[in-house]
């Protein structure tokens, strides 16, 4: 498991926001009863990826190892970019578009 | 908060809480006619390496005196309702980083931000007697300490070891001189904040950690900050320190920056996952860190 905070523990951090954040200040009844069916919701997710088997990180941990010996050949940084990518298309996709100006 | 405050400073206004200061709280308070801002602790800190806010109010006294556009230091307190602090002049200006690149900033702003860190370098060191020397070995501790694979950041590590250019002599460093941390109006620079990483380094450290591209919130063409070139901000540094500072070398104090913020976006992460604050603000720059990583393979390419 290398990429953190994990989906996991992201659906934790956004049921203790709205939960501990958002919901006290809340004072209308529709309002409150969306957010609380939000954070149901949001228990789903949480329990529902419980079921799923962890990222499997070996290789990223491989790589960083070798680069850390100094065992960096002309060919590491497309591989260090295409890892970086992979993670990106998920945590901001829209980012890589500001390189393709 | 506000007795707290009133047995310092005589009678106040009740402190309003600003946004914003990921590992500080700020807070908004008047007080004997004066507008002022009380800069607290947060859970946790960002780096290891930070200052307490005790040095860190001490810098803000040496720069003042220098003649550095800061605001003006008050009083530092050791326990302000159970949390270290101090206060200092609120200045009046926008800080928010997005709505200053949007400005239409005037052209001496550039120039005012090369005038003020040359007198930042020019601070005698020996007047900051417990700023540290910064090393790279330090940011490879930082990374350890997180404990996840980040092969980007360790070839940008490796990266800046073998390609080191030949050291100058090390200045008091602000350490995160940058759009964000500067009070701006329309008539241009209005003061400096936030000095928790003031340390001793290589002076185009500073010179360089503006041109980050996570600091140009997202105008990318401009590579001071979203402000502005390079060029005119570079030649009046090197007017006024008669350093002669190669864009070479700050193309790889650029680099070094993106590495210090990829590594500071994993250890703000990990204040949440550690309990320290929890926060989903700082949960999610655990994941966003990537864009830092995009940016330092980008970097590499070019370099290449």
């Amino acid at each position: 498991m290398s990429e953190r905070p994990t989906a996991q523990e992201l659906t934790e951090a956004i049921a203790e926001f709205l939960g501990g954040e958002i919901l006290p200040v809340l004072t209308d009844h529709r309002l409150r009863f969306r957010t609380l069916v939000a954070m149901n919701a949001l228990g789903i997710v949480h329990r529902e990826l419980d079921e799923l088997p962890a990222e499997d990180d070996t290789e990223r941990r491989a790589l960083a190892r070798r680069i850390r010996r100094g065992e960096v050949t002309p060919a590491t940084l497309a591989q260090v970019k295409a890892d970086v990518e992979i993670r990106l298309r998920i945590a901001s996709p829209r980012y890589i578009e500001r390189y393709e100006r | 908060m506000r007795e707290a405050l009133e047995a310092v400073l005589g009678p106040a206004s009740e402190p309003v809480l600003l946004a914003g200061g990921a590992s500080k709280e700020a807070w908004a308070v008047d007080a004997g006619g004066e507008r002022l801002l009380v800069r607290r602790a947060a859970g946790g800190v960002i780096h290891r390496h930070s200052l307490s806010l005790r040095d860190e109010f001490e810098v803000l006294t040496v720069a003042f005196e220098a003649g550095v556009k800061v605001p003006r230091p008050v009083v530092y307190i050791d326990e302000l309702d159970g949390r270290e602090a101090f206060v200092m002049e609120r200045l009046e200006g926008e800080t928010i980083g997005r709505r200053i690149v949007r400005m239409d900033v005037p052209a001496r702003l550039p120039l005012q931000l090369a005038e003020e860190l040359a007198k930042i370098h020019a601070i005698p060191r020996e007047r900051l007697p417990f700023l540290t020397e910064a090393r790279l070995e330090r940011m490879v501790e930082e990374l350890d300490e997180v404990g996840e694979p980040h092969p980007a950041i360790e070839l940008g590590l490796w990266w800046l070891q073998e390609n080191m250019p030949a050291p100058r002599e090390q200045v008091v460093n602000h350490g995160d001189y940058r759009i964000g941390n500067v009070v701006v109006d329309e008539k241009g620079l209005v003061g400096i904040l936030d000095w928790e990483f003031a340390h001793l380094d290589d002076p185009v450290r500073d010179l360089g950690f503006g041109l980050v591209r996570a600091w140009r919130f997202g105008v990318d063409d401009k590579r001071l900050g979203g402000i502005a070139d390079i060029e005119p901000y570079l030649e009046r540094y090197n007017e006024l320190t008669g350093l002669d500072v190669r864009p070479e070398e700050l193309d790889y104090w650029e680099l070094a920056g993106n590495v210090v913020w990829a590594i500071g976006c994993l250890t703000q992460a990990q204040r949440h996952l550690r309990g320290q604050e929890r926060s989903v603000e700082l949960a999610i720059l655990g994941r966003l860190g990537a864009e830092v990583e995009y940016e330092i393979c980008h970097l590499l390419e070019n370099a290449a």
